[in-house]
């Protein structure tokens, strides 16, 4: 047995948590040292994940499988090409998180820390588990903290902000789990075995129309994770009410779980009903791409603006999940890191605007670039990261996906790139509201530019910007083959489906090899 | 094996029921502690005399009164929960002005009943148990003699009761006289054997389930229900959400489960549960939202349980049904623990608007109390969410997808008014001048054994699993 890394990773911030419910409440400094020390040590930890990675094998890796509940529950985890980079994106953010939050949280920082350490562990699971239990125990704890979050150090509507958020999540994911349900009872009727594994769900087909509602299921899950058009109400009340580090997280990677579900279980597990549902999904992510543009730009309040945003662009990268082919599917993961690192970067922005002036109306402001001309700098990078500029990551993100949907549908990519032109309509006019003109507020007046502590957490955010937008390889290739296996799944399941008759009401095959290796399995466990 | 030591639990409950009664004439009122470390170190040594039975399959009055692995499992959980509330009402009583010495001797008699009901297969011998149940229930309700809400409580739970113990009789009467037998395995031979089933033993058995139905608060007949919460005194509330439920349960699986075995002609049974069921969860949880008082909320919220339970009765999964009611027990004893924590001489604080703030007031209170909460809402990774994860995993392997579909937007519901106490006790500003009594070891006790409980059984319940699937599968 090789060294737990992926275990370690996913529950060393619990184990920090768990330490400073230790730690007397006063001492605020040590309590963030510690916090601040417990995310930087994963984030280091989790490097060795990349450095150590296989890019040639589309299997997962850093594999740990051992028995758990019995029944098929097992505790299962393993990352693969996709699932990296979030799990990297996440151990990065987050000590960044914690920096930014440093003199924003003034009451209750020792919750607050220990709340934000229980939410890395239950993202980093989400993106690890590979049993459909573990993952779904994740998907479901992570909200705890998030609710805890919004709803002690949010605005002035947090309660009801907080509340929508979980229950619209809820829907979504009890609804999933009446699925996994259905597909735990199928493969036991199959096969005669328990199973939660993912991967014995790969090997299985369900007959068409059996995929539909279990498809629909899940997809509704993911899509108001997503979240997708008709499912985005809670995002713009959870992105203003949260406390910044809360946005950053939430933009920057809980949207990213619903995106990573659709390609992790929706497509791979559901292929016929995807792609008779795609039109639909399609016309879905269009109406976000363009609804949630028209709506960042005629928002009053900055946050508001930079949650619509996010709409938009996450609209792109499931349209981008839809057109099936590699260049979209890689567009799609890279574009899902860039949108983490630029909207992250982008509420960090607002955050400290609103440090010091306790406003997120853009009336509120104009002139700001006077008084900071370092925090100046820095917004712009981030909104030229977000409009894609050349030579910024936003750039490769944006213009792979647009080449893979042009190949798989010319007028949608035209659609789609709209989401390009809005945002630069949208973070321009404010950028300009904001920065420039005439000092207007009296508070504007009094500003200070970024401290040392400010600088030192958008720096990284800056260097990766630039670093993805000039060495892109770096990451898409440990993705190919990984993106590759996907494709010629759904490809190949939904070809053998189609072929099969319609008859019986749910049809369930297994690969003969996946068979044998089960029967194996059974065998030594009866030993 | 015939013998005499099948009494013995039983006899040891109501020997120190007795005694009780007779050791508190003696007792000055200061010293009446005793009496409850009495009864708590005579429930352990008859826990402890469960255990050493366990394999052992004790009978007497010719198997009138068997003690096999499932009577003992469930006489084990009564007696626990019993346990709980004992140390609950060690301060309660005095601080709330109802330290009688009766309390005990009536909560032991209570629980004796209940272990009757247990262990016996006889429905006849199941409503004597049941009687010396509700009896005692009664007047514990009414046990605050001065408070008008629990005088109120105890005239309604007893009138109500005694209807449903009239339809309980009735119901085996019209048994007897279709399968000349109170036994609970004739009558279902009975069931299985006759070709052509007369409708009086259809009505029989309907009205059965009704009367246990009463006991266990399912909708309709759950009226009593959220007035006796409230109106009893907070552990013995906690007792009704607990006993009578386990104890019923054990019944019902006794009864239903050798019937879903074999094949049983006529649905209407089956329908009727169903149905029963689907009003439950969904009433229990929708009332509930209605509420803010928080006995009452957690009045309405046990009735929602009570649903879930009766999906897992359906969905014929015996193992994961005594599961739920296992952690049921720690979750809900743990709620009730923090609602009783939160009092002082003379007053409790029962109204949502008293919980507003709390959370950071008394961190621990606060803490344990929320962790309650969301394994009561059936958020992972508490004992909560795995019950409710093998109740309903079994329900869709049976084909009960609808059922299912209700049931867990049902439990959708029942999140936002769980997560209401919660966003009380942490997101609002306290509102009105809260100070309690801290200094409640036993009280403290209790709040850490649920918890230990809730998140043992959620997050490695092997061994628990291991004890029930023995003692479900003599059924």
């Amino acid at each position: 047995m090789n060294f737990p890394i992926l275990s370690v990773v996913t529950f060393l911030p619990l184990a920090g948590a768990i330490l400073l419910i230790f730690i007397n409440k006063k001492k605020e400094n040590h309590l963030r040292y510690i916090a601040l020390g417990i995310t930087l040590l994963t984030f280091i930890i989790s490097l060795f994940l990349y450095f150590n990675f296989n890019s040639s094998t589309p299997d997962p890796q850093f594999v740990e499988k051992s028995v758990w509940l019995g029944y098929g529950i097992k505790y299962h985890m393993g990352i693969d090409g996709i699932s990296l980079f979030l799990v990297l994106l996440t151990t990065f953010l987050m000590p960044i998180t914690i920096l930014s939050s440093w003199t924003y949280i003034k009451k209750r920082t020792k919750e607050y820390l220990i709340f934000m350490l229980m939410l890395e562990t239950g993202i980093i699971g989400v993106f690890v588990a590979l049993n459909l239990f573990l993952f779904y125990v994740f998907w479901e704890a992570m909200l705890i903290p998030m609710y805890f979050l919004i709803g002690v150090w949010g605005g002035h509507r947090k309660i009801y902000a907080t509340i929508k958020y979980v229950l619209f999540t809820m829907v979504g994911s009890l609804l999933m789990l009446v699925a996994i349900f259905y597909l735990y009872s199928a493969y036991y009727k199959a096969t005669g075995t328990y199973s939660l594994n993912l991967f014995d769900f790969y090997n299985m087909s369900l007959s068409p129309g059996i995929q539909i509602w279990l498809f629909l299921a899940f997809a509704l899950a993911f899509a108001i994770k997503v979240p997708m058009f008709p499912f985005h109400t809670w995002l713009p009340d959870a992105h203003v009410e949260a406390p910044t580090a809360g946005s950053v997280i939430l933009a920057a990677v809980l949207l990213k779980m619903g995106a990573y579900g659709f390609l992790r279980f929706a497509l791979p597990l559901f292929p016929s009903a995807v792609i008779k549902f795609l039109p639909f999904l399609v016309v879905l992510s269009l109406i976000g791409i363009i609804y949630g543009g028209m709506m960042a730009l005629i928002q009053k309040d900055v946050k508001s603006l930079v949650a619509y945003s996010s709409v938009s662009h996450m609209g792109l990268i499931m349209l981008a999940i839809f057109s099936l082919n590699t260049e979209a599917m890689e567009g799609a993961i890279y574009q899902m890191l860039n949108h983490g690192l630029s909207t992250g970067a982008l509420f960090l922005a607002v955050g400290i605007l609103y440090e010091r002036s306790h406003t997120r109306l853009i009336k509120d402001y104009g002139g700001v670039s006077k008084k900071m001309p370092v925090f100046a700098a820095f917004f712009l990078i981030f909104m030229l990261s977000s409009v894609g500029l050349p030579g910024l990551n936003g750039f490769i993100g944006e213009v792979l996906c647009i080449f893979g949907i042009f190949k798989a549908n010319k007028i949608f990519a035209i659609l789609g790139v709209t989401t390009v032109i809005l945002s630069a309509g949208y973070l321009f006019w404010m950028f300009q509201r904001v920065m420039h003109g005439p000092i207007i507020n009296d508070k504007v007046q009094s500003f200070k530019d970024l401290n040392k502590r400010e600088i030192a957490y958008l720096v990284p955010i800056v260097i990766m910007i630039f670093w993805m937008g000039i060495f892109p390889n770096m990451f898409l290739r440990k993705m190919d083959s990984s993106v590759t296996h996907l494709l010629n799944m759904v490809n190949k399941k939904e070809a053998t489906v189609s072929q099969t008759q319609k008859g019986e009401d749910l049809l369930v095959k297994i690969d003969d090899q996946a068979l044998e290796e089960k029967n194996k399995e059974k065998e030594e466990q009866t030993r | 094996m015939n013998s005499f030591f099948a009494l013995f639990p039983l006899l040891i409950i109501v020997f120190i029921a007795l005694a009780v009664l007779i050791l508190e004439v003696f007792l000055k009122r200061e010293n009446r502690d005793y009496l409850a470390y009495i009864s708590l170190v005579f429930l352990v040594i008859c826990a402890f005399v469960c255990i050493q039975f366990w394999n052992k399959a004790y009978y007497y009055f010719d198997g009138n009164l068997l003690l096999d692995q499932f009577a003992l499992f469930f006489t084990f959980i009564l007696l626990l929960s019993t346990g709980f509330v004992v140390l609950l009402s060690m301060k309660y009583i005095s601080l709330q002005d109802v330290n009688y010495g009766e309390f005990y001797a009536l909560l032991l008699l209570a629980v004796s009943g209940a272990i009757i009901m247990v262990s016996s297969p006889d429905l006849l011998v199941i409503i004597l148990g049941l009687e010396v149940l509700s009896i005692s229930s009664y007047a514990l309700t009414g046990l605050k003699r001065k408070d008008e809400l629990s005088s109120e409580a105890a005239i309604k739970y007893f009138l109500l009761g005694s209807f449903a113990t009239a339809f309980l009789l009735f119901g085996l009467a019209l048994l007897y006289g279709a399968s000349h037998s109170t036994g609970i395995p004739t009558i279902i031979r009975y069931f299985n054997t006759e070709t052509d089933l007369s409708l009086m033993a259809l009505i029989g058995l309907g009205l059965i389930v009704i009367g246990f139905g009463f006991k266990i608060a399912l909708v309709p007949f759950h009226m009593w229900t959220p007035d006796v919460y409230q109106g009893a005194p907070t552990p013995i509330t906690a007792f009704f959400s607990v006993v009578p439920k386990a104890a019923c349960f054990a019944i019902f699986l006794r009864i239903f489960y050798p019937f879903w075995k074999t094949a049983f002609d006529s649905q209407a049974i089956f329908w009727l549960l169903w149905g029963i069921s689907v009003l439950t969860m969904v009433v229990g949880n929708l009332v509930a939202l209605r509420q803010t008082n928080v006995k009452r909320i957690l009045a309405y919220s046990s009735i929602a349980h009570a649903g879930y339970l009766l999906v897992a009765l359906l969905a014929q999964d015996n193992s994961s049904l005594v599961f739920y009611l296992t952690v049921y027990l720690f979750m809900n004893m743990g709620a009730f623990a923090a609602v009783i924590a939160l009092s002082k001489k003379d007053k409790e604080y029962l109204e949502l608007e008293d919980y507003s703030g709390i959370g950071f007031k008394y961190p621990w209170i606060g803490v344990t109390l929320s962790i309650f909460l969301l394994s009561l809402a059936g958020f992972p990774p508490t004992g909560g969410f795995l019950a409710k994860f093998y109740v309903f995993s079994s329900a869709v392997r049976q084909g009960l997808v609808p059922l299912v579909i209700i049931g867990v937007l049902a439990s959708l519901i029942s999140v936002y008014y769980y997560l209401r106490i919660i966003v009380h006790m942490y997101m609002r500003e306290p509102s009105r001048e809260v100070d309690i009594v801290v200094e409640n070891p036993a009280l403290f006790l209790v709040l850490f054994l649920c918890l230990y409980g809730v998140l043992q059984l959620g997050l490695y319940p092997r061994n628990i699993l291991v004890l029930i699937n023995q003692a479900v599968s003599l059924l």
